[in-house]
């Protein structure tokens, strides 16, 4: 009789720990529902729950969910959220009849990014009244710089005075900004990435180069005269070189859309900037790249440089005959 | 003494037994909660366990947000007339990049209804994993253009005009789909024809949901000119603003109007004539199906210009051909 008591004391205690113990280890799916169904009611506790000191489960890689996309389609931009790094998008432009436009599609995809933040310089003596209605209107977080390219650079023909590749002057202003506005100090996670009025954006683009720690890089499309230009991985997922026909030798063979730079880098070394004069065609992205990375520490993106997230397109010139020389539409309708 | 030590392990053991298992139905509902990885120094966990956490705060704020932001979001009231979207489209090396941007301008627009046609006997699988993924309502179909209509190597753009076959394939699904399906509220739309290489603001879609018959406005960049517009007086179309041609019917471009579905509906044969001269195929169309002083001016009173014809320059590719013709091209498994 004691025998049996002992046998069930023994039981009752061994019991509740073997539970313990099998849950511990059971797979995602049960906590995911969990999430779902107590929503409501535990999200405030969730928010200020951050030092419990009671047990909590750590979940696996599996766990992330997708979000349907849908949810957020009309809302734009999407909600600011303090944890994930913001991206800096620093876009030269200048103005032309295709202006608008360009900035007007950029402006369709940049609201679908979230945490993205757009350095906007305009190659002009001031902003525009153009410029600066459009950034207003779309509801974007934005910067609106502006700097003019003097006009011995703009124009062509001396050899020894050679153009100055378009946007550098802007592009330098923008690292200057931001090396006036945050300090490296700072905990503020950000990404750079210089993005050209007329290319086209995929919008997974963004989400492969947030989590860059120094430099990222990803192939690009319709550069180089090839149909994508792309940086040659290794097995061990370092980038060893450059799937380039034009002069594959340079330090960094890629094109202004092919990387991403780590804010902390930009503020890390404050004298790396774009090289005005003496750079050679196609050597411009070099000239910054290399005051700041080895080739050695870039991070392939985009399934180890094997998908195309961007494509360098260009826009037609419109063919304007029809105004004639004194301008047949009203100048005051904004194009 | 004896009875006294038995029932105090006797107690000791249902203490035993009662805290094991509220320990364990405790730890039972923190399961999939945010973890506070610290402990386990686990980066990983622990950035995704932070980004979980905020996942939910995000969701949270939208859910509250959007029933509060009427001037963004368009409450979506039964009765709110979808926009159709007719984009003919063809194979070339920038397809992928315009499709994609259209789409990200699309994604803006409550109720659109995308009728993607491809000039292809067959539908490509580019496109059909394009559409897929794109978070769109769409309708895939395709009609190839006859040889003779076809431009070849060389030609100019503007010497034929291009996807009357492919547009009117998407009127005759348009009208076939509704034929299915009678009722008045079926036939509340609006149908515009949205070339994939131009741009389109987003309030020109706001503008064009409230066409009664055919609605326009002006396009920029088109016609040789800054932009093309009809010209308004007293709230009504008088005339067309435009260098080319403006002894055409409709001297407008594809991308400046739209045409109420129930008008479409109500006028079954009519199409756009492939064989048009040049110029003139969006008269072909509109000729059937309204007069100039039915016209309903947008944009405000057509001043504003909300869409550009842009056209994209053909990428070179001399390098790309040189290294095929030696049988090393870029690798055709990645798509572009």
């Amino acid at each position: 009789m004691p025998k049996r008591r002992d046998i069930l004391a023994i039981v009752l205690i061994v019991l509740p720990w073997t539970l313990l113990i099998t849950v511990w280890h059971q797979s995602a799916i049960a906590p995911l529902l969990a999430i779902r169904k107590d929503d409501g009611a535990d999200g405030g506790r969730r928010e200020a729950g951050q030092a419990s000191d009671s047990k909590e489960y750590c979940s696996s890689d599996k766990d992330i969910v997708e979000v349907v996309r849908t949810e957020y389609v009309y809302t734009r931009p999407p909600p600011w959220s303090d944890v994930l790094p913001t991206i800096h998008i620093i876009t030269p432009t200048y103005s032309r009849p295709v202006q608008k436009a360009e900035l007007t599609r950029l402006a369709n995809t940049f609201l679908h990014v979230a945490n993205l933040h757009w350095i906007l310089v305009e190659d002009s003596q001031r902003r525009t009244p153009l410029v600066t209605r459009m950034l207003r209107e779309t509801g974007l977080n934005y910067t609106h710089l502006n700097v003019e390219t003097p006009r011995n650079y703009k124009l062509r023909g001396d050899t020894r005075d050679p153009r100055i590749p378009r946007g550098t002057m802007q592009r330098n202003l923008a690292l200057r900004w931001l090396r006036e506005t945050f300090n490296s100090n700072s905990s503020q996670a950000g990404i750079v990435y210089f993005a050209d009025d007329d290319n086209t954006y995929s919008l997974e683009l963004f989400e492969e180069m947030r989590s860059t720690r120094k430099v990222s890089v990803w192939p690009v499309a319709f550069v180089g005269g090839l149909r994508y230009e792309s940086p040659k991985v290794n097995a061990a997922g370092k980038v060893y070189g450059w799937k380039t026909v034009f002069d594959p030798h340079r330090p960094f063979a890629i094109d202004m859309a092919g990387f991403a730079i780590n804010l902390r880098l930009i503020l890390f070394k404050p004298q790396a900037y774009f090289k005005l004069r003496g750079v050679k065609g196609g050597y411009q992205e070099s000239s910054l790249l290399r005051e700041l990375v080895t080739l050695n520490d870039l991070e392939p993106k985009a399934a180890n440089c094997t998908k195309i997230l961007v494509w360098h397109t260009r826009t037609e010139k419109p063919v304007l005959v029809n105004e004639g020389k004194k301008g047949f539409t009203d100048p005051n309708v904004e194009i | 003494m004896a009875t006294r030590m038995k029932l105090k392990l006797k107690t000791v053991f249902v203490l035993y037994f009662m805290v094991s298992l509220m320990g364990l139905i405790y730890a039972l509902m923190q399961l999939g909660q945010r973890c506070d990885c610290a402990e386990h120094d686990m980066p990983k966990d622990r950035t995704i366990s932070r980004l979980r956490g905020e996942l939910h705060r995000l969701q949270e704020q939208m859910r509250k947000a959007e029933p509060t932001k009427p001037p963004q979001k368009l409450a979506v009231k039964p009765a709110q007339p979808t926009i159709y979207v007719i984009t003919p489209t063809y194979t070339r090396f920038v397809q992928k990049a315009e499709l994609t941007r259209l789409a990200q301008t699309f994604l803006h627009v409550p109720q659109l209804h995308w009728i993607l046609v491809e000039d292809s006997p067959h539908k490509t699988p580019l496109v059909s994993g394009f559409l897929a993924s794109s978070g769109l309502a769409y309708t895939h179909l395709h009609t190839p253009t006859p040889r003779d209509r076809k431009l070849q190597e060389g030609d100019p753009s503007w010497l034929k005009p291009r996807g009357a076959e492919q547009r009117n394939e998407g009127l005759r699904w348009l009208r076939e789909d509704r034929r299915g399906q009678p009722g008045a509220d079926t036939q509340l739309g609006v149908v515009y024809f949205a070339d994939d290489d131009n741009t389109y603001s987003l309030q020109l879609f706001e503008e064009m949901r409230g066409t009664q018959r055919v609605s326009v406005w002006p396009v920029g960049l088109v016609g040789g000119m800054r932009y093309e517009r009809p010209v308004v007086e007293g709230g009504k179309v008088v005339r067309f603003h435009t260098g080319w041609r403006p002894s055409r019917p409709f001297p407008l471009d594809m991308a400046g109007f739209a045409v109420s579905l129930k008008l479409v509906i109500a006028n079954q044969d009519a199409c756009f004539d492939g064989d048009a001269p040049m110029g003139f195929l969006e008269s072909s169309f509109l000729q059937g199906l309204v007069t100039m002083d039915e016209l309903e001016p947008k944009a405000e009173n057509c001043t504003k210009v909300l869409v550009w014809h842009t056209r994209t320059e053909k990428p070179k590719m001399k390098r790309e051909e040189a290294l095929q013709k030696q049988g090393l091209g870029s690798d055709t498994a990645v798509e572009v």
